[in-house]
C-alpha cells in the first residue's frame, strides 16, 4: 500500500508540540519572570519528581546547581524562549524552584579611594 | 350385446371420452411444458439478478476506488501542508519566542495540528500516506503528541508514564490512533470534565488507558463501535454515516495495518468510556535517549535523512567525558546520561525512575572489603587517568573561553 521510501519527504516536526509543554498555560508576567530573573531548584524535600513531565525535569536539573538567569536556562535548551519561561513560571508555583530578583548592576567603585587604599598598601609592605 | 354396440349413444360416450383423453394428455404437456419454460425463465431471472448486482457491486467499487484515490491524493497535498506549516511555526516559536506574539503562534499551532490529523484520519481511511518518519519515542511522548492534535487538550490528564518507548514505526499510527480516542472522549463528555489518561505495563506489553466522565455508548453505538473495530469494517470513507465519524473506523484500519489492539468494550468508572489501547511487544522498544538537540535554525534541511541522529554539535567536548572517541554521530549509551545541551553536554538524572530491566551487575555496598591488591591498583590507576585526561581538556576548553560555547553549562558554578 505504501512504498517505504514515500514516508520520508518532509524533515518531521517535533512529535510533542510547544503548546504541549507549556499544557497551554499564558505567559507569566514581566515583573514575575523577566529574561534576567534568577532562577534555582529548592531542595529536593516535598518534591514529587514523578510527576514532572521531561522538559521540566530537564529544566529543573539545568537549575540544580545554583542560581541562573531566565535567558541562560533558555540558551541550554532548545526550547522556544516563552515556552521556558511559561514552564519555568509553573515550576516556581508548584515549589521546585525559587526566583531571584536580578542582581542590581555594580557602581563604580570610587577611583581616588582606590588609589589611596593602594597608596597606603605601598607605603606599609612596599 | 350387438344391442349395446349398436347403440351410438354409447359410441358417443366412447369418442367423447377419448377426446377428453387426448384433451387431458395435451394439456399435461403443455403445461409440463410451461413449467420447463418457467423453470428455464427463473433460472435466467435469477442469473440476471446475480449478474445485476455483481455489476453494481463493481462498479459500487470502482466508484469507491475512484473516490478513494482521490481523496488519497488530495489529503497527501494537505498533509504535506500541514507539515509544512508545522515546520515553519517551530521557526517562528523560536524566532518570536521573547515577544508575546509566541502565545498566538501556539495557538495556530494547536489549530495547525487538528488540521494535520483530519487529513490524516481520511488517509488512513483510503489506504494512504499515513505522515512523517518519526524517530523511537517514548510512550509518553507519543501520548502527549496524541493529545496535542484534539481540540481539547488542556482537559487531558496524564496519570502515570511507563519507561518504554514506542518503535519508530509505530509512533505515529499509535499516536493517531490515541488522538482519534481522545478526540471521542473529550467530545462525548461535558466541557468541565477532565479525560484521564493512564499508561501501565502488563505481561502482553503497555497499555494506555483512557477514561472519560461522559455519558458512554448505548448498545447500538458499542456495537457500531466493536463493528469498526473489528476486521469486517466499512471500507473506503462511504458508510461513515453522515455527519461521518471517522474515528473508530480510522483507529479499526491503524491497529490492523499495525498490531496494536484497541477495545471500548468496557465501562470507565466516572460512568463514561474507558477505550484500552494495547501496544504489544514487538510495537515497544527501551527508552529512546533524548535526541541530541538541532538548534532550531538549522532545522528546515531538505532530504536529510532523520533516522540519522543529527552530529553532536560539540564533538570537542564530548571525548572530554568519554576518552574511548566515539564517533560523533553515535550517541554514546551512556545510562545514566539524561541528554545534552545545546552544547553536547551531557545532562544527567539524579534519580533514575525505575529502570526495566534492573541492574544485577552493581555490587552490594560492602563489596570494596573483597578487592583484591590488583583491582584497588587498576582502579586507582584508572583514576589517575582519568583526571590527567580531565585536566588535558580542561586546558583544550580554557583555549575557547573566548567564544559563547565555552561558557558552558558548568560556567555557573564557578562564577
Amino acid at each position: 500500500m505504501r512504498a517505504g521510501g514515500e514516508d520520508f519527504e518532509f524533515e518531521p516536526a517535533d512529535l510533542v508540540r510547544a503548546y504541549i509543554i507549556t499544557k497551554g498555560r499564558e505567559l507569566p508576567d514581566e515583573q514575575q519572570l523577566s529574561l534576567i530573573t534568577l532562577v534555582t531548584a529548592t531542595p529536593e524535600e516535598g518534591r514529587r519528581l514523578n510527576r514532572l513531565t521531561p522538559e521540566e525535569q530537564r529544566l529543573l536539573d539545568i537549575c540544580s546547581a545554583g542560581y541562573l538567569s531566565v535567558a541562560e536556562v533558555a540558551g541550554h535548551t532548545r526550547l522556544p524562549l516563552g515556552v521556558v519561561r511559561i514552564v519555568l513560571a509553573s515550576l516556581t508555583e508548584s515549589g521546585h524552584l525559587m526566583t531571584r530578583p536580578p542582581v542590581p548592576r555594580a557602581r563604580n567603585a570610587d577611583k581616588e579611594l582606590l588609589e589611596e587604599v593602594l597608596n597606603g598598601l605601598h607605603r606599609k609592605f612596599g | 350385446m350387438t344391442k349395446y354396440t349398436a347403440d351410438p349413444l354409447l359410441w358417443v360416450l366412447f369418442l367423447v371420452l377419448a377426446a377428453a383423453v387426448l384433451v387431458v394428455v395435451r394439456q399435461r404437456k403443455a403445461s409440463a411444458a410451461l413449467r420447463q419454460e418457467i423453470s428455464g425463465l427463473r433460472e435466467h431471472y435469477t442469473d440476471l439478478e446475480h449478474h445485476y448486482t455483481q455489476s453494481v457491486a463493481s462498479a459500487q467499487e470502482q466508484a469507491d476506488e475512484a473516490t478513494k484515490t482521490v481523496l488519497k491524493s488530495a489529503m497527501r497535498t494537505l498533509q504535506g501542508l500541514a507539515a509544512e506549516q508545522q515546520l515553519i511555526l517551530s521557526r517562528l516559536q523560536v524566532k518570536y519566542g521573547e515577544s508575546a506574539i509566541l502565545q498566538d503562534l501556539l495557538e495556530v499551532d494547536h489549530t495547525n495540528s487538528q488540521f494535520g490529523r483530519r487529513a490524516q484520519s481520511i488517509a488512513v481511511l483510503c489506504g494512504g500516506w499515513l505522515g512523517r518518519h518519526r524517530d523511537i519515542a517514548s510512550v509518553y511522548d507519543v501520548v502527549r503528541s496524541a493529545q496535542g492534535r484534539i481540540r481539547h487538550y488542556r482537559r487531558v490528564e496524564i496519570l502515570s508514564q511507563v519507561d518504554f518507548g514506542v518503535s519508530s514505526r509505530a509512533v505515529e499510527p499509535v499516536a493517531l490512533a490515541l488522538a482519534e480516542l481522545l478526540d471521542n472522549a473529550t467530545s462525548y463528555s461535558s466541557p468541565d470534565t477532565v479525560v484521564e489518561i493512564n499508561i501501565r505495563t502488563v505481561p502482553k506489553g503497555v497499555v494506555i488507558v483512557v477514561d472519560d466522565a461522559g455519558v458512554g455508548m448505548n448498545d447500538e453505538e458499542r456495537a457500531r463501535a466493536e463493528r469498526l473495530l473489528s476486521t469486517d469494517r466499512v471500507t473506503g470513507v462511504g458508510g461513515l454515516g453522515n455527519p461521518p465519524q471517522f474515528g473508530h473506523a480510522v483507529i479499526g484500519v491503524l491497529a490492523e495495518r499495525f498490531g496494536f489492539e484497541v477495545s471500548v468494550d468496557s465501562s470507565s468508572p466516572y460512568g463514561g468510556v474507558r477505550s484500552v489501547l494495547l501496544l504489544p511487544h514487538e510495537l515497544l522498544t527501551a527508552v529512546p535517549e533524548r535526541r541530541v538537540p538541532v538548534p532550531a535554525a538549522a532545522a528546515p534541511r531538505p532530504g536529510a535523512q532523520p533516522a540519522v541522529q543529527a552530529p553532536a554539535p560539540a564533538p570537542v567536548s564530548r571525548p572530554a567525558a568519554q576518552p574511548a572517541a566515539l564517533p560523533a554521530a553515535v550517541p554514546p549509551p551512556a545510562p545514566e546520561s539524561y541528554g545534552s545541551t545545546e552544547d553536547g553536554l551531557p545532562i544527567r538524572r539524579r534519580k533514575r525512575p525505575m529502570a526495566i530491566v534492573p541492574t544485577t551487575e552493581t555490587a552490594p555496598h560492602g563489596a570494596p572489603a573483597s578487592r583484591s591488591g590488583e583491582q584497588t591498583a587498576a582502579i586507582l590507576g584508572a583514576f589517575q587517568r582519568g583526571t590527567r585526561s580531565g585536566r588535558a581538556t580542561q586546558r583544550d576548553d580554557e583555549d575557547q573561553t573566548t567564544s559563547t560555547r565555552g561558557a558552558s553549562s558548568e560556567g555557573h558554578e564557578f562564577s
